[in-house]
């Protein structure tokens, strides 16, 4: 019997059908869907990076001695990396398995995703939706802790020099300020620099570095805005 | 049934395809329009013995068959085929190497026989000396580069066909070659 005889045979004797086309449709649908939300999702995730290192005070690191720099790095959303890693590994895997995505070297393929995260990682930061989804994440998963916690961590170690809260009154040269304890302070700020984009306001949230001074007293040697521009950049 | 050859002759690959969907007969014709290139691939790529490469290419082409509506057409159908019988020989090797078979197949010099009658016997003698030397030299090259050398020079492949038949982009092509070639150099220097 010829080669070809026999698979016709093997093919008829077997029943073997081929696989409907539909088939291969849904699979390159979904390869391509996996490669869209992947790519969406690590957008997302850059633009929560965007927004974290906005809110990290590098300039600080400077202050720090070796063990309160480990705490400081800490702050670095260490979730959202490998998150925005996860995400571009899946979307390169499904695109390199759809149709003719071989054809794409990888360390092209893996620029071209990256620049797509990042440009539409961009745009979500600054529509505000890094801030809006770290903060719901915050909220709502128990187990991750936010930036703003971190920081407000970071940034009430008063016995350390580092003091934050909300401004309750402004004089001449002291302040009384709500820490985000709850705790009430007598800030002493003749001597400090005072970053020109806070308005020492009632209302207004801030961070300091200093000394503490005793019980509920901290002398001033720098203020800066909580996060973001302070208020007074807001009010212009 | 199979279908007659001047039938067969008449129809392009696709034409095959779409008439094999609807009655199975036709797709004969692929099996016999690439048959003796693709036994002829197989007993390079995977060192396989008449027998193992015929059972090759008739799990590759139940494969095939299966495979049929996923027909990329802005693809060469040859090199949708040769894609699949290679993964086939090429899992057909590994499992060879991991049960510790032997991959040294004996020469097969029938072939020779085939020459013209006007071939001088030292030129018969020096091609076949050439065509086991190259033989020898494959079987010692690592997979990556002995795919790429088989599919390029002896298939007579072109870089895009490579490329669509490993699934690797036509750079790496270039490189795997060119890899693969200085390293074809240096044992062919030192064959024994």
């Amino acid at each position: 019997m010829k080669p070809s005889e026999k698979l016709l045979q093997t093919i008829r004797e077997r029943d073997i059908k081929p696989v409907p086309k539909g088939y291969f449709i849904l699979r390159n649908a979904l390869l391509w869907t996996g490669f869209a939300v992947a790519m969406l999702l690590g957008a997302v995730a850059f633009s929560v990076i965007l927004f974290c290192i906005q809110q990290t005070d590098f300039d600080l690191v400077s202050h720090l001695s070796h063990s309160r720099l480990e705490f400081f790095l800490g702050l670095l959303p260490f979730f959202w990396i490998v998150s925005l890693i996860v995400f571009l590994v899946v979307a390169m895997t499904s695109f390199k398995h759809s149709g003719k995505g071989y054809k794409l070297e990888t360390g092209r393929l893996a620029a071209y995703c990256a620049a797509l995260s990042i440009l539409l990682g961009a745009l979500f930061f600054l529509a505000g939706g890094g801030r809006e989804l770290e903060q719901a994440f915050g909220v709502r998963v128990g187990l991750y802790e936010s930036i703003q916690e971190k920081k407000v961590k970071i940034w009430s170690m008063p016995a350390n020099g580092y003091l934050s809260g909300t401004i309750e009154t402004a004089g001449d040269s002291t302040i009384t300020l709500h820490d985000f304890n709850s705790k009430t302070w007598i800030i002493e700020y003749a001597d400090a620099f005072v970053a020109p984009v806070v308005a020492l306001e009632a209302g207004e949230k801030v961070k300091m570095i200093g000394k503490q001074q005793g019980d509920g007293r901290f002398r001033a040697e720098e203020i800066r805005p909580w996060g973001g521009p302070g208020m007074r950049m807001r009010q212009k | 049934m199979l279908t007659p050859k001047f039938i067969c002759d008449g129809l392009s690959d696709l034409e095959i395809i779409r008439k094999s969907l609807e009655v199975v007969d036709y797709f004969s014709c692929l099996y016999e329009r690439y048959e003796e290139k693709l036994m002829r691939y197989i007993k390079r790529v995977a060192f396989a013995t008449d027998e193992e490469a015929a059972d090759i290419l008739q799990e590759s082409f139940i494969k095939i068959w299966k495979n049929l509506n996923a027909v990329d057409q802005s693809l060469k159908l040859s090199s949708w085929i040769y894609r699949i019988v290679h993964n086939e020989a090429i899992s057909f090797l590994r499992q060879k190497k991991s049960f510790g078979k032997n991959q040294n197949i004996p020469w097969d010099d029938t072939r020779y026989a085939e020459l013209p009658d006007d071939t001088l016997p030292e030129e018969a003698e020096e091609l076949e000396y050439r065509d086991k030397l190259t033989h020898h030299i494959l079987a010692r090259l690592p997979e990556q580069y002995k795919e790429v050398l088989i599919l390029k020079f002896l298939e007579n492949m072109s870089y895009e066909e490579i490329s669509d038949i490993l699934k690797i982009p036509e750079g790496t092509v270039a490189i795997r070659i060119n890899r693969a070639k200085k390293i074809f150099r240096k044992y062919a220097e030192h064959p024994f």
